[in-house]
């Protein structure tokens, strides 16, 4: 067993970095207000749905007497039908994502992270079940699922590019997938193609630096990825420029395709963009994708 | 080696140059270093090809500037020199002699004379000729040494107040042995007697060159006084042309520092060799004078030391009757006062008191009875040089004073009753006086005909009376006699002060008179006579420059010298201290005897022209970091890590740093767009600290628990800082904190009288009793001295403060339980029956005093935990909740002011609403 007390102090350092984004993921998803979140059906639920006459095969249990008592039919009292969603999240933390291209500017992945928390917390009121595919985290309700999963967003992956985990996703569920997407297509095609074969709907963020939307350099350069494995060197980097927003506007295409296809949905969002509008619009992705 | 006018001192290095051309083809052929960057997006940069590989080479700007650089470190380390020194053909080798006046009038240039000499000193060292330097006004036997060796001398030698006497300059001629050398006479350009001996003398032993300067010497004589004015003459070498000169006059302020007390603008016309200037001043000025200095003019010949010739005399009055109240042209002191109050300082009193202080002269008019006391000590001053002017009058002639036998400190002895002439009850005219006598101290005066005696005390005849008469009537009745007594004298006017007797105090000539016995001896230098057997010691000598310094080993000289002889190394000039007085002795007389010199055709005489070699290495190698600082930048710029906005904005910042109006507007903005809670900076790094802890944990409090949500807190110095910005200011006192200046204070009143609150904190828990003898609560009595704070009180019980937010009773901070002063309440406030408090001020308490080192206990650091303790355990805790509820009480008192006194009103206005 290790010792306990570089343990305990490694612990406390870690959880230092979590009520912050638990609070600033709690401010932010405050501002969103939640509407009505029935399924608009008769099923199983609290809320009253209608009352319909008895046919076969309904239980005398359900017959609603006192208002069967009013006519001379019988009804039964149908309630809305209320099922939780479950929604997982998959939010790449590969070095990649811990880039910021200005001081002033959040890491790519503390945006990610601020956001799915809040998304999960939203999704928690409204009474959907949330949980994290890597590392895994069953869906749960609860405050507490959200503190686990600020917990567990936190750790960090050593390598450059990450892959999408889908492993965990339960079959007809939603969910969501965080990231720069700039490694490698192939996994996350496999892994969407896999998801969507079980029915599974969900959402594409992409999460880019100002920096990766404009390529600002100039000169001779070595460009490294976070993780090292990668560099290219060039004598003059404002040439690449144009050739560079191409390949990225091919890659967002790509992405979009890919979405099209598997019937997701994509958005683009940057750090030096407001973190509300980012989760407005995923909060209401989700909302439609319910609906459907 | 030279090119032009610019010469290298190894000029081998400039070999060097030819290196550059391949360094330019190496340079070219390595790119500049490439910059590492972190950036995510390489996944998609990976297989792009440059498209322009021509960039990789150092653009030829970037090559260009360089190559410069480097040219110029070549050139810089070559030694390159403007206007090389150009050496004569024929190298010297025989001696070198260089004489120095060093004489007052030499320190005129003295900087560059030296200058000259050490550029020759250089050159004769590197000739390696031997070298002898002679200082005419100190002469000391030829030592020819290395040129190096007197180098390091001549930093020490500086011009003598004194110039070489005839005498001294034949002592030199048997000086200078029998060698022949070459010499260079750095002369004052003056005449003095001896010289031309000198110069036969030098040119025997070789060929002599004169370096002279150019610069006009003017020199000033002692200041005259004439018709109460202050005459100083300056006086010129040579007549070229008008000149408008300062003369600045010198003196001690009240506090005993000297200052310049005036400023005299002297023109000298076209054609004359001196000036005059006059100056007025008040008696009281001019008696603290010290010195005249012609402005611009460093020497000593240009300074005039003032003794106490222009010091007033100090003259006591002292008078036999003082009853007669309201009759005051009939009081005996009455004219004398007049006569001496524009040129002597009076003294009044008892004639034992006034005695220590020493008065140059006592008068006692119509004193005829002194006690045995009186007299010994009155015998005893003017034995040591005091004038006792005493006056007649009905009670010197009514006394038995001097009747039979003379008396010490009466000239002569009297006659009983006097006598009465020209009045309605005796015979024959008022008499009228007779001319002085060559031997009197009045001789010269003119005698107005209406000055008419009526009465007067007489004279025995004694043996002695003859001499001593100094003034006598037309009958030949001695009018005013004199005795010596020691240095001192007595002098009997035999007639009335006032005008009861004769109209002589109502003529300009009594005045005359006293100032001739009085008032001006001590203005007058003494003579030749006076100074035979006297010695003087000197206190401060002026040295070769014109400043005084201290004479402390210096002995004392002969008076008669003084007066007869020039200045010289045992006479040098300053201020001299006698038996009773203080001379001045200046390097300028009255007439001073200044000619131009007139050197033999045959002599060359040169300018004392600067050296003009100039080294220009330095210059270069600047040039040549100046240009490497531009490659960084250059090179930053190229390789993209130097953001052109980001420079920009640096650039920017640097220009900006300076400003420090700039920063003063920034804390205003911080100050005036929030709610911000102030300190004094008291300089204490560490109780800052506390304090400014200490504000941030109030603000936190108030943020927390009421509405009031202040910004950080602003330590200010009150010497600079805007003050009204802040609501309240929280002054802790520590015993060595500085004092506000005048305008300090008086912004800190302006912000009292406009509501500011300013926190007195002297943190001592007060354990002296309010500011009785700790050092922090005597401190605070200093500091709060000049402010405008009313009347103080403990605070009451049904103090406002006591419930703007939370209901308080005490105010403890890290000490407890002392009390705290707040602005009295008016001396009219009743305790109306029904009401819970009594209404008291209106407004808020200018100022709060205490000593429980609030800051302490508010103090938080920056998680929020308290900083400093508080007590022990729960009690300590609710100490410190109770210090922060009084921090919120104060800052919502300080807010909201008498808002919760109000309340007062509330029955009333229910009362009121019900009708």
């Amino acid at each position: 067993m290790s010792n306990p007390l570089p343990l305990r102090a490694r612990a406390e350092s870690e959880a230092k970095a979590l009520p912050p984004l638990l609070a600033r993921a709690r401010h932010l998803a405050g501002a969103v207000m939640l509407g009505d979140h029935g399924r608009r059906r008769a099923g199983m639920g609290d809320d009253f749905w209608q009352y319909r006459p008895v046919q076969p095969g309904d239980s005398r249990r359900h017959i609603d007497w006192r208002r069967s008592a009013r006519s001379d039919a019988q009804f039964v009292r149908q309630r809305e039908w209320q099922i939780a969603q479950t929604v997982m999240f998959w939010v790449d933390n590969a070095a990649s994502m811990r880039f910021t291209s200005d001081d002033a500017l959040p890491e790519k992945s503390d945006r990610a992270q601020m956001l799915s928390l809040a998304l999960s917390i939203l999704l928690n009121r409204g009474g959907e079940r949330v949980g994290l595919t890597a590392p895994t985290l069953p869906p749960r309700r609860g405050t507490a699922q959200i503190t686990r999963l600020a917990a567990a967003l936190d750790q960090e992956h050593e390598d450059d590019y990450g892959a999408p985990a889908f492993a965990a996703i339960p079959p007809y569920s939603h969910a969501l997938f965080v990231s720069d997407f700039l490694g490698d297509l192939d996994q996350l095609q496999s892994a969407m193609a896999a998801t969507a074969d079980r029915g599974v709907r969900g959402v594409l963020l992409q999460i880019l630096d100002p920096a990766e939307e404009s390529f600002p350099y100039r000169g001779r350069a070595i460009f490294e990825s976070g993780g090292g494995t990668l560099h290219h060197e060039t004598l003059q980097a404002n040439d690449l420029r144009d050739r560079y927003l191409r390949r990225l506007a091919a890659r967002k295409d790509q992405l979009r395709q890919l979405c099209r296809a598997t019937g997701w949905r994509y958005h683009c969002h940057h750090t030096n963009d407001s973190a509300q509008s980012a989760l407005l619009w995923l909060y209401r992705a989700f909302d439609q994708g319910g609906q459907r | 080696m030279t090119f032009g006018a610019i010469g290298f001192s190894s000029p081998v290095l400039l070999l060097a140059l030819a290196i550059l051309p391949i360094l330019w083809f190496v340079l070219r052929a390595i790119p500049p270093a490439p910059v590492r960057r972190r950036f995510p997006g390489v996944a998609l940069l990976l297989g792009l090809r440059d498209e322009d590989s021509s960039s990789d080479r150092t653009p030829w700007w970037l090559l260009l500037l360089r190559m410069l650089a480097i040219a110029a470190i070549i050139i810089g380390f070559a030694g390159p020199v403007l206007n090389p020194h150009q050496k004569d053909t024929d190298q010297r080798s025989e001696p070198l002699l260089i004489v120095m006046d060093a004489s007052w009038a030499s320190a005129i240039e003295w900087p560059t004379k030296r200058a000259v000499v050490d550029s020759l000193l250089d050159e004769a060292g590197r000739d390696a000729r031997p070298t002898a330097i002679l200082q005419l006004s100190a002469p000391e036997p030829l030592a020819f040494r290395a040129a190096s060796d007197w180098s390091g001398r001549l930093v020490g030698m500086a011009p003598n107040p004194w110039a070489a006497d005839p005498e001294a300059t034949k002592d030199i001629i048997t000086l200078l042995g029998d060698e022949p050398f070459e010499t260079r006479w750095f002369s004052d350009g003056l005449a003095r007697e001896g010289r031309d001996d000198l110069m036969a003398a030098l040119q025997s032993h070789g060929p002599v060159m004169i370096h002279q300067g150019n610069r006009q010497l003017m020199v000033l004589s002692p200041p005259v006084i004439a018709d109460g004015e202050i005459v100083l003459t300056a006086h010129r070498l040579t007549a070229d042309g008008a000149a408008d000169i300062t003369i600045q006059a010198h003196g001690r302020d009240p506090n005993g520092e000297l200052r310049l007390t005036a400023s005299v603008p002297v023109s000298f016309a076209e054609e004359k060799l001196s000036a005059e200037g006059l100056l007025s001043l008040p008696a009281e000025l001019r008696a603290r004078l010290t010195r005249f200095q012609i402005a611009g003019q460093s020497h000593p010949g240009a300074v005039s030391l003032v003794a106490d010739t222009l010091k007033q005399r100090e003259i006591a009055l002292i008078a036999g009757r003082e009853d007669r109240e309201g009759l005051e042209l009939l009081s005996p002191l009455h004219y004398l006062e007049q006569a001496f109050l524009p040129a002597a300082q009076m003294l009044e009193g008892g004639l034992l008191d006034i005695l220590p202080a020493n008065p140059d002269v006592i008068v006692l008019a119509d004193v005829a009875i002194l006690t045995v006391a009186e007299e010994e000590a009155l015998l005893e001053w003017a034995k040591n040089g005091g004038t006792l002017l005493r006056f007649a009058g009905p009670r010197l002639a009514a006394s038995d004073t001097a009747r039979n036998a003379e008396t010490h400190l009466m000239p002569v002895r009297l006659r009983a009753g006097g006598r009465m002439i020209g009045g309605a009850m005796s015979w024959g005219d008022p008499k009228t006086l007779a001319p002085f006598a060559e031997d009197s101290p009045f001789f010269g005066l003119a005698i107005p005909d209406e000055v008419t005696i009526t009465a007067q005390v007489m004279a025995q005849p004694d043996p002695t009376l003859a001499e001593r008469v100094i003034a006598q009537l037309t009958d030949g009745t001695p009018l005013v006699t004199r005795k010596r007594l020691g240095a001192g004298q007595v002098v009997l006017f035999h007639v009335t002060a006032n005008a009861e007797w004769s109209n002589l105090p109502l003529s300009g000539l009594f005045v005359q008179m006293l100032d001739r016995l009085a008032t001006s001896s001590a203005a007058t230098t003494p003579d030749l006579v006076q100074m035979q057997g006297t010695t003087w010691q000197p206190v401060q000598v002026l040295d070769g420059f014109g400043h005084l310094t201290q004479a402390t080993t210096l002995p004392g000289v002969d008076g008669t010298r003084l007066i007869s002889e020039p200045p010289g190394p045992t006479l040098q000039p300053g201020l001299y201290d006698g038996s009773d007085r203080r001379l001045a002795f200046n390097v300028t007389t009255a007439e001073p005897d200044l000619r131009p010199v007139n050197w033999p055709e045959s002599v060359p005489v040169m300018d004392l022209s600067p050296p003009v070699e100039q080294p220009l290495g330095g210059v270069f190698l600047s040039l040549a970091l100046l240009l490497l600082m531009l490659d960084i930048l250059a090179s930053l710029a190229l390789t993209g890590r130097l953001m052109p906005t980001r420079a920009i904005g640096v650039v920017l910042t640097l220009l900006l740093i300076p400003d420090l109006g700039q920063a003063q507007q920034s804390k205003a903005q911080l100050a005036t767009s929030e709610v911000v809670l102030a300190y004094v900076l008291t300089g204490d790094a560490q109780l800052d600290r506390v304090s400014d802890a200490g504000l941030r944990g109030l603000g936190s409090t108030l943020f927390f628990r009421t509405s009031v949500e202040p910004a950080n807190p602003i330590g200010i110095n009150l010497e600079a800082d805007e003050l009204s910005f802040y609501p309240l200011i929280y002054w802790p006192i520590t015993p060595d904190q500085p004092a506000p200046s005048d305008q300090a204070y008086s912004r800190l009143n302006e912000y009292l009288r406009t509501g500011g609150l300013i926190l007195f904190d002297t943190r001592d828990a007060n354990i002296a009793g309010f500011g009785n003898s700790s050092p922090n609560g005597a401190k605070l009595q200093r500091l709060a001295a000049p402010l405008d704070i009313p009347p103080l009180e403990p605070v009451p019980h049904d103090h406002v403060l006591t419930r703007t937010f939370y209901l308080l009773q005490d105010f403890p901070g890290r000490f407890t339980g002392q009390p705290v002063w707040v602005e009295a309440s008016p001396p009219d406030a009743e305790q109306i029956e029904g009401m819970p408090f009594r209404n008291l001020n209106d407004g808020v308490t200018p100022v709060i005093i205490g000593g429980n080192d609030w800051a302490a206990a508010w103090a938080i650091n920056e998680s929020g935990a308290p900083l400093y303790p508080v007590g022990r355990g729960y009690s300590g805790e609710r100490q410190r909740e109770l210090a922060n509820r009084f921090g919120v009480n104060l800052v919502m008192h300080v807010l909201t002011g008498n808002y919760k006194s109000d309340q007062v009103h509330v029955p009333a206005l229910l009362g009121r609403l019900g009708q």
